[in-house]
């Protein structure tokens, strides 16, 4: 029994980290339709930023916002140049441009922080373990669950029930009518893939206390983002979440049960509800005029 | 105007051509002797980045401590990355060979590029030093009389492990636990032979997929199994991440680490987990604390800022059985089977310790060491030789 509710907390915390690094993508590719796989290079950074930050011997908990802010930055002046002149182009094009720019930040991190995996020293106050029935679990892993859902429930807040947010997904919807409403699309759009950025440096920084911060993560995190993303279907936090949620679980119990299959398990199950669910597992209402 | 007439441009472009070429020319000309060409591959970009860089940074200190010349020749280094593809690998072993008319290739850390590139050296008769890669085939099917192997097998660890866990651990409750690849596979299969050889009892095996970012599933039904001891492989990355979880997780002081010693390498590993993995126990052919390797530990810190693993070790000794098979041929490698027959006869020394060649496959014979992970005088995790396997030879081709 305990060992079936530690396995679980153990799905959960690696679907927060799914969920996080999957919002982040799914953000800028719903609302603005635009597909930046540039993604998991944000992650990394914000990964090392943290890695970094805790052994700096400032606030830990500062290390967020400020992995936030900085990978924000980056998101921002990449929005100014050269992503806005792609935003408008086709989704081939938008990968060329990101894909390849993916691989010149894999190099200049590999350049600035070498190519050695970096572990972060985790801030003592969430080291420690808390028993559950004589099994331990550690405290860094309940911290990222319960952050890693009040993000996302800011984040479904600010999207969903904010005026921001309706600016936000009106934008989508019909651009050159918000337009004549007096609203700047494009300051907009800035915003969101600030935003995004932003959120996948702070899922990097949360995740360096799981998976370490080195070369080719970026890559990793892209594909599980990916997948989740594709799965989940576009246009919904519902369905990201939820696919973060299935993925994480697969993948967990796979690894309980039969840790060689559980990659094949896992990338089975996403497949099978790509195959029976092509729009993705929710799809938004959409009312036409 | 005839064919060859000098026109205006003909004569800049020649004249830019000389004055580029002259200044690459002089050094050779000046010393009166051709240099030797070195090619080093390696992996320089990919999840063995870290250690690309380590093994070059071996090669290259090595070469700055001979002044660049082995038996009164000088050395030209030509390094090519390989980024740990096959593929990849294979193209720049075409391109040393046919394009730089290299006198040497050394490096290779991932085994599956060292089997490729089998075939390509053969043809060519270019003479090879694998300083890395280990599968146990490169010592047995796939020898071949122009490939050196300065570096461990995977059954000189696994079978070594096997032995002291029997003998020192615990001939009960051991739990295997891998990464799931060629590698890990014939790790844990040679360890769990010698084991159980020695009376040894293995309860559980579990494989994890190569490049698992979560391993909380798996240390948690280790912690409910409750297995005194775990053998263990998981190289760089992968290692990391494990060690700091096995720590998160609390198990560090319950349950008993052995392993290989990629998993508690000094380098790439170590300064990244820190204390998590004191008390850890491996076999490995390579030790910063072992004698013949303490100078070049103390040169490599100093150079580094850090001590050396098993990349860095592999580069500085491929370097010196290069120089010692060098010297004993006067310098003149253009007799590949008279330079074939000088690496085999004699022992090197090298910063693993004496090198011996087994003839029958060119497959180095080392000495083992058992390292602990223990605090080293400045409070840093170290390996610490606590035991040391003697010369050991790979079954070789009929095993």
């Amino acid at each position: 029994m305990a060992f079936y509710l530690i396995q679980t907390l153990n799905a959960l915390s690696f679907s927060v980290l799914l969920m996080l690094a999957g919002l982040g993508l799914a953000v800028v590719l719903s609302l603005m339709n635009f597909v930046n796989l540039t993604h998991g290079s944000f992650f990394l950074l914000g990964s090392y930023i943290a890695v970094y930050w805790f052994s700096s011997g400032m606030p830990w908990w500062l290390a967020f916002p400020v992995a936030f802010a900085a990978t924000g930055a980056i998101g921002f002046l990449l929005d100014r140049y050269p992503f806005s002149s792609f935003y408008e182009r086709t989704h081939l094009m938008q990968v060329l441009l990101t894909f390849g720019l993916s691989v010149v930040f894999a190099d200049l991190m590999r350049w600035q922080f070498g190519g050695d995996v970096a572990a972060p020293r985790i801030p003592d106050v969430l080291r420690g373990v808390v028993f559950i029935l004589n099994i331990p679990f550690p405290i860094y892993r309940l911290f990222m669950i319960v952050f890693g859902f009040l993000l996302a429930g800011g984040l479904w807040f600010l999207v969903d029930r904010t005026i921001w947010g309706a600016v936000v997904r009106a934008c989508v919807t019909d651009r050159k009518f918000l337009e004549t409403l007096g609203i700047n699309t494009k300051t907009v759009f800035t915003a969101v893939l600030a935003l995004s950025a932003g959120l996948g440096g702070v899922a990097g920084a949360l995740g360096s206390g799981m998976l370490a911060a080195h070369p080719g993560l970026d890559e990793e995190v892209l594909l599980l983002a990916l997948i989740v993303v594709v799965v989940g279907g576009l246009g919904t936090f519902r369905g990201t979440i939820i696919s973060a949620l299935l993925l994480g679980f697969s993948f967990t119990f796979g690894r309980v049960w039969v840790p060689e299959y559980s990659n094949f398990i896992a990338l089975a199950v996403m497949a099978a509800l790509l195959v029976l669910a092509p729009q993705g597992l929710v799809v938004p209402k959409l009312r036409r005029v | 105007m005839g064919r060859f007439s000098i026109t205006r441009r003909n004569f800049i472009a020649s004249v830019g051509a000389t004055a580029v070429a002259a200044p690459l020319c002089t050094p050779a000309i000046a010393q009166g002797v051709k240099p030797i060409k070195i090619g080093l591959v390696t992996s320089l970009s990919g999840a063995y980045a870290g250690m690309g860089e380590s093994m070059r940074a071996g090669l290259q200190l090595f070469l700055a401590e001979q002044k660049n010349s082995f038996a009164g020749r000088p050395i030209e280094l030509i390094v090519e990355d390989d980024q740990l593809k096959t593929d990849e690998g294979v193209r720049k072993f075409r391109k040393l060979i046919g394009q730089d008319n290299v006198d040497f290739i050394c490096g290779v850390i991932s085994s599956g590029i060292a089997l490729a590139i089998r075939d390509v050296v053969a043809e060519s008769k270019t003479l090879t030093f694998i300083s890395t890669g280990s599968a146990n085939d490169l010592a047995r099917k796939a020898a071949s009389p122009y490939i050196f192997r300065p570096t461990k097998t995977n059954w000189m660890l696994g079978s070594t492990a096997g032995q002291w866990a029997a003998d020192k651990v615990s001939k009960s409750g051991c739990l295997t636990l891998a990464a799931d690849y060629a590698a890990g596979r014939e790790y844990v299969g040679d360890f769990v032979d010698s084991y159980q050889k020695l009376g040894g009892k293995v309860v559980k095996q579990v494989w994890a997929p190569l490049g698992t970012t979560d391993f909380a599933p798996i240390l948690t039904t280790i912690a409910a199994e409750q297995p005194e001891f775990i053998y263990s492989f998981f190289a760089s990355g992968d290692a990391v991440r494990f060690l700091q979880q096995f720590s998160d997780f609390r198990l560090g002081g319950k349950v008993k680490l052995v392993g290989t010693g990629a998993l508690f390498d000094q380098e790439d590993v170590l300064p990244a987990v820190g204390d998590a993995a004191l008390g850890g126990v491996s076999t490995y052919h390579q030790s910063p604390t072992a004698p013949a390797s303490k100078a070049f530990a103390e040169t490599y810190l100093k150079a580094r800022g850090r001590l050396p693993g098993e990349a860095s070790s592999s580069g500085y000794a491929t370097g010196q059985v290069i120089k010692t098979a060098l010297e004993r041929v006067q310098g003149d490698p253009s007799n590949k089977e008279k330079f074939r027959e000088a690496v085999l006869s004699g022992a090197t020394d090298t910063i693993y310790g004496p090198m011996t060649f087994d003839p029958r496959n060119n497959q180095a014979i080392l000495d083992i060491y058992v390292n602990e992970v223990r605090k080293g005088a400045d409070g840093k995790p170290i390996n610490t030789v606590i035991h040391t396997f003697k010369q050991v030879k790979d079954p070789g081709p009929g095993a």
